[in-house]
Formats: structure tokens, C-alpha cells, sequence
């Protein structure tokens, strides 16, 4: 039996209320066995001081590209796990486009077990076509079998619409979610970022709005068609998220992610070909910006997720249009979304514990952790007076692709709880 | 005025050193005349040209340029069909850096890849042309031309291009430089090579007899490429000659209202230009080819590599 840990003085988050609320928190065993407003502490207790601090249930993020198998050299599952207890994250969804992909129920067992070498838990999703290609259905109810909790192509669509059709039929019966890349393709082409002034200055090709429209729209009506549970990654565009906010109204069984760093930066944050703002879907207008952050605090997104996407230093410093998409966030998105939205009074504690820890462990079938009596005790401390600054040296993450490498943000994670154990103390 | 490294595009250049390279364009010019057409200004040092897109005339201008400023001139060799990517352009600039050049010109048809390389190396980058992004020098030598053939002040006059704005760097730094002098400027192309989303102030037609009424002092033609990722953006050459292109027929009528021709090079004879225009008297590619050179000795005298600081300091 550990010994009782007594986290003093804090303000505790809950889904439940905008309003934080001063208590003490005493952990033993990894359960939550008090919480209460100013206790003296049990004796032979260790007291961890969390005065002007946040205490929140931890992070849980359904969209992380870890790397393994086959592009470890940008990350691997054991450091990507690192990464994510440095930002707050206990539990997360990988992402199938490995080499190979995770496309069989031999490289999810394979992924699992990597992951079960992990501190915290991890989760994987299996690709919904054979090697993502697209074309023929990969073994979903084997992968399924072995553990796998999501199905999805992501990093590109499933362009055929009878193969979706079809996947979106077979996995509902596995109670499977299927997860959608929108993306077409065709209208991508070899596009680097948002098509709009900024790609026609810098001369680059443009991924227009309505690539990523169309292919929303065509996801979302296969979904009320078969009935299948529809996820919908990283949605980037106003008229996007209006689709859903629509399809969610009729009924239809859909959820949706928004990314920190959708919600943070736009096209002109490109600037002079700064590969650290280029992913897929690409940053899109300030207008956007604004409309999906109202998204999130109407309710239209169902979870926050970073789409940690880890790549070299040697892959990011080539020109715009040859460098790989995307950008890594689990270390950066707590801080990100406190610097930006929480402490300018945009956002509100309790709509991060919902969209960033309580609605993405449902998603998956999880139950939330919040901090209350008899819980599991998993959260963090967050210390909202504090800057963090990600240099190399803070980040675990092998790679640091990141708009803030060497940046401050207001906020740092003091404390990671997991099973009631403390995973990281600053 | 701060010396600057780089001559990566148009926006970042401020109206003072606009004045300057035009200013001085002018007695390089002048130079011209003279049986010797060379002055001692680069003496001792190396300018490389980097051309990963095969051009021969800018880069003959930009060699003729270096050493009418008697510096030495050095074209890297660049087998374009295996460098193809980024990362083997930085592996190009330690070579370079090691090799201690002043300056380089670069082409290469990735937008970026010049202020990729800027950041990379202590010599001047002269950005010759990158993807659809830039062409800072084409843009000085056409408003150089402009000014000599308008005098001095060009506001109020008005320039519009014709042809593939979608895909051309000359369309945009050209027209952002007029723009900075003070003139209208417009747009002509099917509605496929007009980029959406345009700066508000250019107009954008659709045909010539738009084009017509709102009276041009000068039509810019541009080169056209019929598709990529094997989509066309027109129909035919032909269709596109016929709607779009300068005909004998709208030369009469170019010729009858004084309008002036000008075209980046090389034309496409038959495409968005007839051979009678190149006889026209106010065509005026060969006033900016001979032009060009007087600019980039400009550009080049006014550019301050990092590798001179080093030894001055």
C-alpha cells in the first residue's frame, strides 16, 4: 500500500461547474479517499502544497500519431507516452498510419504491447482499409478482437465512397467508431497549406476549404445512411463545423475533435515558410479561428485532440511545399489553451476537464476520472502563475516540431497523478 | 539605410531601396554605351548562380551582370534530375558555404526555396525566380523599363497582365511593384488561372473587350501552361489563342490606342502573342532583356554579404 499523499490547498475543475472549488484531496491506494475543504492532514502523510493551483482530472487525447512501428526515429510509442505525462496527458488513441500500417490484428497486438510498457494507458485504432489504401476492408473485426478501439484511414480518407459505405456498415455491428480524414483528394493535389491570400503571396499551392467540406459533408450523410458511429478528426472550417452542428440535430451518431493549434493560429501565422504551421487540414483564417473556438463553448465539438504528429528537425527544415504536414501538441496543448484562452477569460476550466479529459475517455468507453471521493485518482496540477518554456531539454517528445519550441507559455503542469501514483512532480 | 543580405522578394524591400536599385540601375546603364562596359565594383568576389530550373536568360543576364562588375562568376552545376528535393538543397548550401561564395542567384521551382537558403548561409541570396512565389529582379527591370518609357512618375497609369496568373511569380511580383508605384493594375485569363483570392485592387476581366474599355497604357503578357496533374485549365491552345490571346486583330487595335507589350520571355509564338508583335514599335522585350542587366548590377551593388561584415569586422 502507498503511502497517503495529501494535495493541499488546490482548486478543483470539474465538468460540472465554471467555478472552481477550494479542497483538499487526500490519495491512498490510487483512489481518491477525501476531498474536503481544509483538512489537517492523517499523520505519516506526505503533503504536496498546491496553493493557487488548479487541480484537474487528467488529460485524455483520441488523436496521437506515436510512430511505431517503422518511424521511430521521429517517435516511439515509450517516448510519445513520455511526452504526454510532460503535458498532462494519462491515456491516449494512436493512430494507424505506421509502416506498416496497423492494419492487422498482429500489428495492433504488437503496438499493445509496447504500450503496455507504458505508465499510462494507450490505446490504438486499426486503419479501415489495407494499408490505408483505400481499397480493400483491413481485418476490422481482428482488430477489433486484439484490442483496437477505432477504426480509421487518417492522414488520408477513404476516397471511395462504397468502401466507406461498406466499413462504416461492418464496423457499426463491432460497435466500432469509424473515424474520418476529410479530405478530397483531388482537390488537395499537391497543396501545402489553406488556399486563400496567404497561399497566393507565398506562391504555394492551396488546400481549399471545400476540399475538406466535401468530403465532411459525404462522410456525414454515409453515417446517417448506415447508422455507423462517425467521428470526424480535426475539423478546421466555419461551414464544416456547421455541417455537423446541423447532422448532430437530426440525430445522427457523429462526434467531432478540434485541435489547439486550429483554434490558436491561422494562414498568416505561415509567415516567411515556417514548416512548424504546416499541417493537414492546413491552419485556415482568422474568422475560422473564431467561429471554432464558439464551436467548442456551444458544444458542437465533442473533444479537444492535439493530432501530435512528431517529425525530424532534418524532415521540417526543407522548403514549405517538401516538408512533412503536421506538428506535435501533447506537451504544448494545456499550456497552449491556458495561455491564449483560459487566463483571457475565453474559456472556462470546466469545458477543458469535458473536452480534454472526461468526453474523449467516453468516447472510447472509458469512464471519466473526475477529482471527487472514492474516484480514481488520476489528475494534474496546474500552475496557472507559472510560464513553461519548451526547449529541447523540457520536451521528452523525440521531436519538437512545435510553433512554440522555445517559447513561453503562461501555465505549467506541476503535477501528474495516474492510479494514484505521481508520475511527474515539478 | 540598413544593409540587407537578401533580395528574397518585393514586399520586404522598403520604398527607400526601391529608389536606390532603380537610381543606380540607371548609370550602370549608361555603362552600356561605352566600349568598356566594365567597372571594378565586385572585384575579388564570387557570385554562383544556382539554377535548378533550366533559364537561359535570366541566368545569362545575372552572369553578364556579375561580370560587367568584374566579379568572378561561378554557375553550379545542378543535376536537376536528381536534385529534386529540399533536404538535397541544404546539403547544395554546406557545399557553398564551404566554397566561402558572396553571392547566389537561385531559381528553383519550390516556392521558398530561396529564403530556405537566405537562412542557411552568410553570402547574399538573389532570389531569380522560386515556384510561383517571386521574381524580385523581373519586377524591378519591368518598372525600370516602365520609368524610362513614362518618365519618372508612373502613378495613375495602368498595366494589366494577361495569361497564367495562377502559376506565374512574374504575375505577382510584377504586380505588386506597379501596384507600389502607384498604378492600377488588372487581371485577364480564363477564370481557371485567376487565383481565387486576389489582392481586392486588381481588377479582374474576362475579356478583351472589358480590357479594352477600361483603357490600359500597357499589356503584360504572360506564358501559359495547359494543365497540371493532368487537369487541363483550358480547353485547347488553340481556344486559348482565339479568346485570350494578342491576334493580329487586337494588335491593330493595341497599335491604334498606343498601347505597350510587354512579356517576361521566352513568348510561346502562337499562344499568347503572334510573331507581328515582336515588330510592333512599342513592344518592348528586348528594351527589358537589356534592362535586366542594368538592374541586377544594381542588385548586386547593393546587396551586402554576410561574408563581407565577417572581414570588415
Amino acid at each position: 500500500m502507498s503511502k497517503q499523499k495529501l494535495f493541499k490547498g488546490g482548486d478543483i475543475a470539474s465538468e460540472e461547474s465554471a467555478k472552481l472549488q477550494r479542497c483538499d484531496v487526500l490519495v491512498e491506494g490510487g483512489r481518491i479517499t477525501r476531498v474536503a475543504p481544509n483538512f489537517t492532514a492523517p499523520p505519516d502523510c506526505q503533503v504536496i502544497d498546491c496553493t493557487g493551483k488548479i487541480i484537474l482530472p487528467a488529460l485524455f487525447d483520441v488523436h496521437v500519431h506515436a510512430r511505431e512501428p517503422g518511424q521511430e526515429q521521429k517517435e516511439n510509442i515509450r517516448t510519445c507516452s513520455e511526452a504526454a505525462i510532460n503535458g498532462g496527458v494519462t491515456g491516449f488513441c494512436m493512430m494507424p498510419n505506421t509502416l506498416p500500417a496497423i492494419d492487422s490484428a498482429g500489428v495492433v497486438k504488437t503496438v499493445l504491447e509496447s504500450a503496455a510498457k507504458c505508465r499510462i494507458p494507450i490505446y490504438t485504432s486499426g486503419a479501415i482499409t489495407k494499408g490505408r489504401e483505400g481499397k480493400e476492408l483491413a481485418a476490422i473485426g481482428a482488430m477489433k478482437a486484439a484490442g483496437a478501439v477505432m477504426i480509421t484511414d487518417d492522414g488520408f480518407p477513404v476516397s471511395n465512397p462504397v468502401v466507406l459505405r461498406r466499413a462504416m456498415e461492418y464496423a457499426r455491428d463491432f460497435g466500432l467508431i469509424v473515424a474520418s480524414h476529410c479530405e478530397t483528394m483531388e482537390l488537395s493535389g499537391k497543396g501545402a497549406m489553406h488556399e486563400g491570400t496567404v497561399s497566393y503571396s507565398l506562391g504555394l499551392e492551396g488546400i481549399p476549404a471545400i476540399s475538406e467540406e466535401i468530403c465532411l459533408d459525404r462522410d456525414i450523410r454515409l453515417a446517417q445512411y448506415t447508422g455507423a458511429h462517425l467521428h470526424i478528426q480535426h475539423v478546421t472550417t466555419a461551414r464544416g463545423m456547421n455541417t455537423i452542428r446541423r447532422f448532430k440535430e437530426e440525430g445522427v451518431n457523429v462526434t467531432c475533435e478540434v485541435a489547439p493549434h486550429h483554434l490558436i493560429f491561422n494562414h498568416e501565422d505561415v509567415g516567411d515558410y515556417d514548416t512548424n504551421y504546416k499541417m493537414n487540414p492546413p491552419l485556415r483564417t482568422k474568422e475560422d479561428n473564431a467561429a471554432l473556438l464558439q464551436g467548442l463553448i456551444d458544444g458542437v465539438f465533442d473533444v479537444i485532440a492535439t493530432d501530435h504528429a512528431p517529425h525530424t528537425p532534418f524532415e521540417k527544415n526543407n522548403d514549405f511545399a517538401s516538408a512533412p504536414f503536421g506538428i506535435t501538441g501533447l506537451e504544448t496543448a494545456l499550456p497552449s489553451l491556458h495561455h491564449y484562452f483560459i487566463s483571457e477569460g475565453k474559456l472556462s476550466w470546466d469545458l477543458i476537464v469535458r473536452r480534454y479529459s472526461a468526453e474523449p475517455r467516453r468516447l472510447l468507453g472509458q469512464r471519466a476520472v473526475p477529482v471527487t471521493e472514492g474516484g480514481t485518482a488520476e489528475f494534474i496540477v496546474f500552475n496557472p502563475k507559472t510560464d513553461t518554456v519548451f526547449t529541447r531539454d523540457f520536451i521528452k517528445s523525440k521531436s519538437v516540431n512545435t510553433p512554440f519550441l522555445d517559447q513561453a507559455l503562461r501555465g505549467r503542469v506541476d503535477v501528474v497523478v495516474h492510479a494514484g501514483e505521481v508520475l511527474l512532480q515539478r | 539605410m540598413t544593409p540587407r543580405k537578401d533580395l528574397l522578394d518585393i514586399q520586404s524591400l522598403t520604398d527607400e531601396e526601391l529608389d536606390f536599385i532603380l537610381t543606380n540601375a540607371v548609370p550602370f546603364k549608361n555603362l552600356f554605351k561605352r566600349s568598356v562596359k566594365k567597372v571594378p565594383t565586385l572585384r575579388g568576389r564570387t557570385v554562383l548562380t544556382l539554377f535548378y530550373e533550366p533559364s537561359t536568360r535570366t541566368r545569362s543576364s545575372f552572369e553578364v551582370a556579375a561580370s560587367r562588375l568584374s566579379a568572378d562568376v561561378i554557375n553550379f552545376s545542378v543535376n536537376t534530375s536528381s536534385v529534386v528535393k529540399g533536404e538535397s538543397v541544404l546539403d547544395t548550401i554546406s557545399t557553398l558555404e564551404a566554397m566561402r561564395t558572396d553571392y547566389v542567384v537561385v531559381r528553383h521551382g519550390m516556392s521558398g526555396i530561396p529564403n530556405l537558403i537566405a537562412r542557411n548561409t552568410t553570402a547574399s541570396v538573389i532570389n531569380a525566380g522560386d515556384g510561383f512565389h517571386a521574381h524580385p529582379t523581373q519586377a524591378l527591370l519591368d518598372v525600370f523599363t516602365l520609368k524610362e518609357v513614362f518618365g519618372g512618375d508612373l502613378s495613375g497609369l495602368r498595366i494589366a497582365f494577361i495569361g497564367d496568373i495562377q502559376h506565374s511569380r512574374v504575375a505577382r511580383s510584377t504586380n505588386l511593384l506597379c501596384r507600389r508605384m502607384g498604378m492600377s493594375t488588372a487581371m485577364l485569363a480564363p477564370g481557371s488561372l485567376i487565383p481565387r483570392d486576389t489582392p481586392a485592387e486588381i481588377a479582374k476581366f474576362t475579356n478583351w473587350e472589358e480590357l479594352y474599355a477600361w483603357k490600359p497604357d500597357v499589356i503584360y503578357l504572360l506564358r501559359v501552361q495547359m494543365e497540371r496533374q493532368n487537369v487541363p485549365f483550358f480547353p485547347s491552345i488553340g481556344e486559348y489563342h482565339r479568346i485570350y490571346g494578342l491576334t493580329d486583330e487586337r494588335l491593330k487595335r493595341v497599335q491604334d490606342s498606343g498601347i505597350y507589350v510587354m512579356h517576361p520571355g521566352p513568348v510561346n509564338r502562337g499562344v499568347e502573342l503572334n510573331d507581328s508583335v515582336m515588330t510592333y514599335e512599342r513592344c518592348l522585350i528586348n528594351q527589358q532583356v537589356e534592362n535586366g542587366i542594368a538592374v541586377r548590377m544594381s542588385v548586386l551593388y547593393w546587396l551586402k554579404p554576410g561574408s563581407v561584415e565577417e572581414v570588415g569586422s
